[in-house]
């Protein structure tokens, strides 16, 4: 080697050599021969291999003489060993020098030290192999997929969850075939979509699972980012979600399922705190009160659809719906439209110990009901009529046969008579014996009619023990759901320790039921919350039991209260007057009196007295089983119907 | 003794009648026999004899047109002339319709009765 040259070489700060071309070692430089501590000598020819670590040579070697063969410049990778032993990664980079013939004429080579960088990468590498052990093992289903879409990874958890091989699995991924046909196209464009932009991603998709059938999972991905920002991998979080998704699905359908009964009854429901006004309402119940769907729905909302003259129901359930009672009643809204429907409120309070008293509750639109029972009314009201009209008929039909049978006897033996005197010679005798018979049948035919006028006569027919309290509260059964549908508040007021009167019950009761009818009657014109009958049964003196009937209606005038029992005196435009005449024949016939009293404004009174049965203490004794004697504490019961 | 008149049934619930139409019809030259309801008739086997039978509507048990039906049904051909104290305007064309000859309200005249059983004597 010229001197110049090799002095430089010698100087260069690096491991640098040179070879013959067979590959045997020619120099070596200041540089190596320091880092390897060896000499120029003991490195000559083959003697360098000494300083390459034994496990490396073999390939070192073969990458050397492939190089030498090629005569191409190359490289390889082997470590070398220090002056104080310590071995070291080295790239043995090789160039070969030609003559102009082309021939190698030597080959040049410096060996750069590596190690620090090879450290590094395999730090990374395990980092690499830590993170997939990392990502095997979490208890869930996670795969990594690089950022041109690739799967790279897929977890432990997720292959069993598959039911594949890892290869399988991959190949699945890559064919599309993990998703459920109607997902793949959507699942694809929003994946794509996160990956190109980098945001993460969010979605729910079905996917095969071991047995062959789909399930819901909720797939979230991460972009996971290097020390400079750029995407390196996605990770996938899966969760399965088909529980949770079956679940909302039977939600779901038992919603839609709700809806449609409630539709089909026209019922709504809803849930109400009182202390917060917070109201929770069904589709049903904002078409029954005509408000918007979602709406939020305030109390006031609700009473400012009431009709005024039903106010003092809703205000008497908000009272009691502060006192945290069951509520129970029915009222009529105005929609903005203008109807007016009728609704049917229930509600249960639940008394939370912790927190404020809430409502659960059913509406109820009954509207529809409500005008068949009034169509349904006027029905039985004309029916009433047809029937008092055809048992007249069927009256008539009877006192006809009763007469026309003798009626027959008479003609049929008069014109037998007749013909038996007109014979030649007349049949006297016969005659006679015809003519008895039809004096005879004529004093039948005077017996019927003597026998219906008795039993037209009215007479109290039955003589018992009539506990007044007890035959008032059956007749009030008759008229409750009468008197609930016309809005009228009646008021009860029953003294306990009365005894029993004598007389007809039926009678009495139909009494009572004339009177409470007039009252009704009489309330119709005045407002719904005026709607009131009062009705008391008391102790008049030691012989007089009274019981008065008092309304809250039109009154009368009194100058006509002289004639209010006339018969056929009426003050009702489709009444015929004949009640309180029989009223007061029934009352004078229990030795009685009934009697009326009021103003044209404050409504009417009516009263009858009758007396005590025998020994008015004994009488009470065999009064009616029942009432009497189980609220004997109270003297009286005072009752809101 | 042999006896040529025709032979009136009359089957009555009321006593007056069953003693009153007897003497007229002995008048008037038929033979008569009298019940008192459709079953003593129908025991008696006078449906077999019987020229007219004059029938009541309204009998206790058996009505007159539950016997009318039953002798349809035992193919007696006997012509019936209800008699009925119940006026009915929709019974008559009815009971007519099932091949009764007439149909009398109580109390009938005795020449509305003659006629009716002359007209039930001259049927085929």
């Amino acid at each position: 080697m010229e001197g110049d040259l090799s002095e430089t070489v010698d100087a260069l700060p690096g491991l640098v050599w040179t070879a013959f071309p067979d590959g045997r070692a020619e120099f070596v430089n200041r540089g190596w021969r320091e880092y390897t501590g060896l000499s120029l000598e003991q490195v000559s020819g083959a003697g360098w291999q000494a300083a390459v670590h034994p496990e490396d040579l073999p390939f070192l070697l073969d990458s050397w003489f492939t190089i030498i063969a090629s005569a191409q410049p190359g490289e390889a990778q082997a470590r070398l060993r220090r002056f104080d032993g310590v071995y070291r990664w080295f790239l043995f980079r090789a160039s070969p020098m030609t003559d102009s013939a082309g021939q190698v004429i030597k080959w040049c080579g410096i060996n750069t030290d590596i190690e620090n960088h090879k450290r590094d990468e395999a730090t990374s590498r395990a980092n690499a192999q830590h993170f997939r052990l990392v990502v095997d093992m979490l208890p869930t289903r996670v795969i990594l997929v690089t950022p041109a879409g690739e799967l790279d990874h897929a977890n432990r958890h997720t292959l069993e969850y598959s039911g594949m091989t890892a290869k399988e699995y991959k190949a699945s991924w890559a064919a599309g075939e993990l998703l459920h046909p109607d997902d793949r196209q959507t699942v694809a464009a929003t994946i794509s979509a996160s990956l190109g932009s980098g945001m993460p991603y969010d979605g729910e998709s079905r996917h095969t699972c071991a047995n062959g059938i789909y399930r819901w999972l909720r797939v979230q991905g991460f972009p996971l980012h290097d020390e400079e920002g750029n995407i390196v991998l996605w990770l996938f979080l899966q969760t399965d979600i088909d529980d949770r998704k079956q679940a909302d699905e039977r939600l779901r359908k038992s919603a839609v399922q709700m809806t449609k009964a409630q539709q089909l009854s026209s019922c709504g429901s809803f849930c109400w705190c009182p202390e917060t006004d917070g109201m929770s309402c069904s589709d049903e119940l904002y078409r029954i009160f005509g408000v918007e769907p979602g709406t939020s729905v305030t109390l006031e909302m609700v009473t400012a659809r009431v009709l005024p003259s039903d106010a003092h129901i809703v205000n008497k359930i908000l009272e009691q719906a502060r006192e945290g009672k069951e509520l129970d009643c029915e009222y009529r809204i105005r929609l903005p439209d203008g109807s007016i429907r009728h609704v049917l409120m229930q509600a249960h309070a639940i008394h939370d110990p912790h927190g404020p008293v809430e409502y659960i509750g059913a509406v109820q639109d009954v509207t529809a009901r409500r005008q068949s029972e009034d169509t349904l009314n006027s029905l039985q009201a004309e029916l009433a009529h047809a029937s008092r009209v055809d048992s007249l008929g069927a009256l008539t039909a009877s006192i006809a046969h009763e007469i026309n049978q003798p009626l027959s006897g008479i003609v049929t033996n008069a014109s037998t008579g007749m013909r038996m005197l007109n014979a030649t010679p007349p049949d006297v005798e016969g005659a006679l014996e015809t003519l008895r018979r039809t004096l005879r049948d004529g004093h039948r035919a005077s017996d019927v009619i003597a026998r219906l006028r008795s039993m037209f006569k009215k007479e109290v027919l039955a003589s018992v023990p009539v506990d007044l309290g007890e035959a008032a509260l059956e007749v009030i059964t008759l008229l409750r759901v009468e008197m609930l549908r016309k809005r009228i508040s009646l008021q009860l007021d029953i003294a306990h320790d009365l005894p029993a009167v004598t007389g007809d019950r039926i009678q009495l009761q139909q009494v009572m039921l004339n009177l409470l009818m007039n009252a009704v009657e009489a309330t119709r014109d005045v407002d719904d919350d005026q709607k009131q009958i009062l009705l008391k049964i008391e102790r008049e003196d030691a012989t007089y039991a009274r019981l008065t009937v008092t309304d809250s209606g039109v009154g009368f005038d009194l100058q006509h209260a002289v004639r209010l029992f006339d018969p056929f005196y009426t003050t009702k435009a489709g009444g015929l007057g004949v009640g309180l005449s029989v009223c007061r024949c029934i009352i004078d016939r229990h030795g009685g009196s009934l009697w009326a009293s009021g103003t044209e404004r404050s409504g009417a009174t009516f009263a009858f007295r009758v007396p005590f049965g025998g020994n008015p203490a004994a009488a009470g004794e065999s009064s009616l089983p029942g009432g009497n004697r189980q609220n004997a504490d109270a003297a009286h019961t005072v009752r809101h119907l | 003794m042999s006896d040529d008149r025709s032979l009136i049934a009359v089957v009555d619930d009321d006593e007056s009648v069953r003693e009153s139409l007897p003497d007229l019809l002995r008048l008037c030259g038929f033979a008569s026999r009298t019940f008192s309801s459709a079953e003593e008739f129908l025991a008696s086997g006078c449906a077999d004899d019987a020229n007219c039978l004059i029938l009541d509507i309204a009998l206790p048990g058996m009505s007159g047109r539950e016997l009318q039906r039953e002798l349809k049904v035992r193919q007696h051909t006997v012509p019936i002339v209800f008699i009925t104290a119940h006026w009915d305007e929709a019974l008559r064309p009815r009971v007519l319709e099932q091949g009764a000859i007439e149909c009398l309200s109580k109390p009938f005249s005795d020449t509305a009765l003659l006629d009716a059983i002359q007209t039930a004597l001259a049927a085929p």
